[in-house]
């Protein structure tokens, strides 16, 4: 199998797994236990926890542990919107993950002011209309540090400024950045960060919220006193345990830098267009993850070329669903001005610093002949 | 992934009779906008209202493809009637069953069957026409063989046409009334003519 889906999740490092394995066997006591068995594994969480705040250029106090990316974008747009009554607010971009925009939504209808900014074509942000829609009743801006489809970086810092300068707060979905491209919160003014720990080579089902001290905050799940009382529930040890450890795999990879991704996707991106006609990428002209790169493949359709992809084992996603009758284009394309049709010939690949070369160049013997067969019997193909 | 049967990744992994046609009979373009599926269908059709060749063009999910190609060889060697009646429940039976979701995916090729017939029927009727305006209002050149015979129509094809005409005139009536219907439509319309021993059939 060749892996290329990375965005939506990426495998376990083996030395994350190791880490977790005896908060899953032996040492399964509860951090909050008084006793020392118990109390013991507290360490392991606060390890984990400077960990992640040095990945994110934060103080360890400043890091919350949650369940993913959903559940740090629902509690940083809730307490957001929540903190000042006369900012009931939120300001955020039409390409966010749903984690964000279903909540917004949500938020919306429960009566709180909703602007939602678009993109150009090349998926960059338009920022003067940001400025325009962002106002007094602002509670908080949000806007994602990279798009998941598209890769497209968001210009986060000057994000944060504009919320600031309208004395809002600012909040990041940074699912997709964090690992992939180097963070940090003091410098950016982000005052709320979401990750997840399984897209940078951690476990599923935990990541961390970050909010700078001082910054209003709302818990939005209350119970016991876990997390002095910002989030309640037991702790989630071997995960939290194996995401420290992810990040801290993440932070001496950044530190050797991404290169060697980036060369890949440039090899994979170069080797396509040069390969199969009418072939682009989404959000060519603007600054990306050194790992992603959606195709639009023009005139032959996304699912066809996944069902293909399949049967080579080779591992990529669409941006669309044609699930329940009615395939609706992928709403980030279509916020870039992508038209349904081009839309519906996306593919993403995803890359690690797991993928090689070897595999880079076995996609790109596979892919051209199955293009060039779905062309042949494409009514669009030129 | 979606569970697909054997038949139908065999239908989407060598689709039969892709592609297009020269001059067709019928050609129907269907789609959706909203998802930007498509298809092309050309259809041969001989002198007793049998399709005899099928061509598509799809751009669509495997099922899509699967679906339209089944159709081709469904719709090979029956009328245009038969043709029409294909139903989607039987394109996804010939494929060995379909996910219910994709079940949408067959909709297209009834669609563009329907079209292409619709075509066919379309451009026949042109043929009728004009042949009818001929002979209401012919030329002197035609007027002058029509005296004292009668031309009736055996049968009427988009590119060609059967004629009966008694008595029979060695074929000059039939090579002017060739002509002027093609004047009329501005494309080659071929005249047969129905011999004596024919009246019977």
């Amino acid at each position: 199998m060749i892996y290329l889906d990375n965005n939506a999740t990426t495998r376990l490092a083996p030395e994350v797994l190791e880490e977790m394995l005896p908060f899953l066997r032996e040492e399964y006591g509860n951090p909050s236990s008084f006793h020392t068995f118990g109390s013991r594994v507290m360490e392991h969480v606060e390890t984990a926890r400077e960990r992640v705040a040095a990945l994110l250029g934060a103080s360890p106090r400043e890091i919350t542990f949650n369940s993913g990316g959903t559940e740090g974008d629902n509690t940083a747009l809730e307490s957001g919107t929540t903190w000042d009554p006369a900012r009931p607010g939120l300001v955020t971009t039409a390409v966010e993950h749903p984690a964000v925009l279903e909540t917004a939504r949500q938020l919306e209808r429960l009566g709180r002011p909703l602007a939602v900014i678009g993109v150009d074509r090349s998926g960059r942000l338009d920022l003067d209309d940001l400025v325009r829609r962002t106002d007094p009743r602002t509670g908080l801006v949000s806007v994602m540090a990279a798009n998941n489809e598209t890769g497209v970086l968001m210009p986060v810092a000057e994000a944060a400024e504009v919320a600031h300068a309208a004395g809002a707060l600012f909040h990041t979905d940074a699912v997709q950045a964090v690992g992939k491209v180097p963070i940090d919160v003091a410098a950016s003014g982000i005052d709320m960060l979401s990750l997840s720990g399984h897209k940078l080579h951690g476990p599923k089902g935990v990541g961390a919220l970050y909010v700078r001290k001082g910054s209003p905050f709302l818990p939005l799940i209350l119970g016991g006193h876990q997390e002095k009382g910002v989030r309640a529930g037991t702790y989630n040890v071997a995960g939290i345990v194996g995401l420290g450890r992810a990040a801290e795999l993440a932070m001496r990879s950044l530190r050797d830098g991404t290169g060697r991704e980036a060369a890949l996707l440039a090899r994979l991106e170069d080797g396509i267009l040069a390969s199969c006609p009418e072939a682009e990428i989404a959000g060519a002209g603007s600054p990306r993850l050194p790992n992603t790169s959606t195709v639009l493949f023009t005139s032959v359709e996304s699912e066809a070329i996944l069902t293909l992809l399949d049967m080579r084992g080779i591992v990529v996603s669409s941006g669309s669903a044609c699930s329940t009758g009615s395939k609706d284009p992928s709403y980030v394309l279509s916020a870039m001005g992508i038209d349904a049709m081009k839309a519906n010939t996306a593919i993403r690949f995803s890359l690690s610093r797991y993928t090689t070369e070897a595999e880079i160049d076995a996609v790109l013997e596979a892919l051209p002949p199955l293009i060039a067969r779905l062309r042949a019997i494409s009514p669009y193909a030129r | 992934m979606w569970k697909y049967s054997k038949e139908l990744m065999d239908h989407f992994m060598n689709p039969r009779n892709a592609g297009r046609m020269e001059d067709p009979d019928g050609h129907s373009e269907v789609g959706s906008p909203q998802c930007g599926d498509a298809m092309t269908l050309d259809i041969r059709v001989d002198d007793d209202d049998v399709i005899s060749d099928v061509r598509f063009q799809t751009f669509g999910c495997a099922g899509a493809i699967a679906s339209a190609s089944a159709l081709t060889e469904m719709a090979k060697g029956r009328s245009l009637a038969e043709a029409r009646k294909i139903r989607n429940s039987e394109v996804a039976a010939f494929l060995g069953g379909m996910p219910p979701e994709k079940y949408h995916c067959s909709v297209m090729g009834h669609d563009a069957m329907a079209g292409a017939i619709d075509d066919f029927e379309r451009r026949r009727g042109e043929v009728e026409s004009a042949l009818r305006r001929v002979l209401a209002d012919p030329p002197s050149e035609i007027a002058a063989l029509l005296a004292g015979r009668t031309v009736e129509p055996v049968h009427v094809h988009p590119g060609r046409m059967t004629l009966r005409i008694l008595p029979d005139d060695g074929g000059a009536l039939a090579s002017l009334l060739a002509s002027a219907v093609g004047a009329a439509l501005g494309r080659t319309v071929e005249v047969r003519v129905q011999p004596e021993e024919g009246r019977t059939r």
